[in-house]
């Protein structure tokens, strides 16, 4: 059990700051997707909805990367503004543009139903500020899975959005599995329980759980190909449509560096 | 439906309770396909900000609504209906003095 990041040996803490940019990284660049949402999603309500959650993922991973600042000394603003768009360690899911609402919702439940299994797992960490922050996260993500499960289901239950739906899920099943790509040092942190266990067998239990809840609505899971892809590069492509987007939420810390307000 | 929303549409009126205890008041609504859905807009609306400690969540259409003015305001006086018009003080003091209890006023002083 470590209670700060002064007890940790070297090697744990390089490999930790790594993990928690992933998770950190994956938080805010869906948060900032989704919040496109924000004045056109299909109705009011779910406009505010939609936003509001969005929120919550940009404030979860302002809470990673203040907690990664204590590991690296950097300032918690310059980790998330600060980087060019290839130092970015999102999971290869979050490199694709908000598209239709269809694609949303795929994206999100695929993901939300992944973050939940992590969060479960690190919520047991022998880095206890970290057990102790996934367990608060784990309090509001549940929220963001009911809302999603409700539009999964009802998407699925329509003709022309299960099939949007399909494509969409198709598209990003690879990218999605790139969640649990593994972390670099990650058996360092195995072996102390800071992860208290390897992305695979974490990866193996999350295709467990959606597997069937989307067979049993007629949407397609991965495929042997989906399965196969090399996971080595997931947290480190990036794309034309991430660029963009990185262009966008950077642009006003860009405006002047090292401003407060 | 006549004012040109989507055809499952439903007005859902959301009651906020502040603090356990307290009386359920009524908020505002949203508009929701569903009870599920309505849930979920009503937790956004009026308990994103942790301002609410218990939501009811009420289909406009399941609210039995009263509003005939014949029968809540009838024209003839009603004021004898009202308890202001029978002042009980007196004998409350009365009532309490001879059971042997100080009387409100003198244990107020």
């Amino acid at each position: 059990m470590s209670d700060n990041a002064a007890e940790l040996s070297a090697p744990t803490r390089d490999a930790l700051a790594q993990l928690l940019l992933g998770i950190a990284d994956d938080e805010f660049v869906i948060g900032f997707w989704d919040s496109e949402w924000t004045g056109i999603a299909p109705m009011l309500e779910e406009d505010v909805a939609t936003s509001s959650i969005s929120q919550d993922e940009i404030g979860h991973a302002r809470a990673l990367y203040e907690m990664l600042s204590e590991l690296t000394g950097q300032e918690a603003d310059e980790i998330a503004f600060g980087r060019a768009p290839d130092a970015y360690r999102h999971a290869a899911l979050m490199n694709h543009a908000r598209t239709d609402w269809a694609f949303t919702i795929a994206r999100r439940y695929l993901y939300e139903t992944a973050d939940a299994v992590r969060l479960e797992a690190l919520a047991r960490s022998s880095y206890e500020p970290l057990a102790q922050l996934t367990t608060k996260m784990r309090r509001e993500e549940r929220y963001h899975l009911m809302h999603l499960d409700a539009w999964l289901r009802r998407l699925a239950a329509d003709a022309d959005a299960s099939s949007r739906l399909a494509s969409a899920l198709r598209t990003l099943w690879s990218d999605a599995l790139a969640i649990f790509s593994p972390v670099p040092g990650e058996e360092v942190l195995v072996r102390g329980g800071e992860l208290p266990e390897p992305m695979d067998s974490l990866r193996a239990r999350w295709l467990d759980q959606v597997s069937p809840v989307l067979a049993d609505l007629g949407l397609p899971g991965p495929t042997p190909d989906d399965l196969a892809a090399s996971a080595e590069d997931g947290r480190t492509r990036r794309t034309d449509d991430f660029r963009w987007l990185h262009g966008e939420f950077t642009m006003v810390a860009a405006a002047e560096r090292g401003a407060t307000w | 439906m006549s004012d040109g929303s989507p055809p499952h549409d439903r007005v859902w009126e959301v009651f906020r309770q502040e603090a356990e205890g307290d009386p359920m008041i009524h908020s505002g609504n949203v508009r929701a396909p569903d009870e599920e859905l309505a849930m979920h807009y009503a937790r956004e609306f009026y308990g994103r900000r942790q301002e609410s400690n218990r939501l009811w969540v009420v289909a406009r259409d399941a609210i039995t609504e009263l509003d005939d003015p014949d029968l809540l305001k009838p024209p003839f006086d009603r004021s004898f209906k009202r308890p202001g018009g029978y002042l009980i003080k007196h004998k409350l003091e009365a009532a309490k003095a001879r059971a042997g209890t100080p009387a409100a006023s003198e244990a107020h002083e």
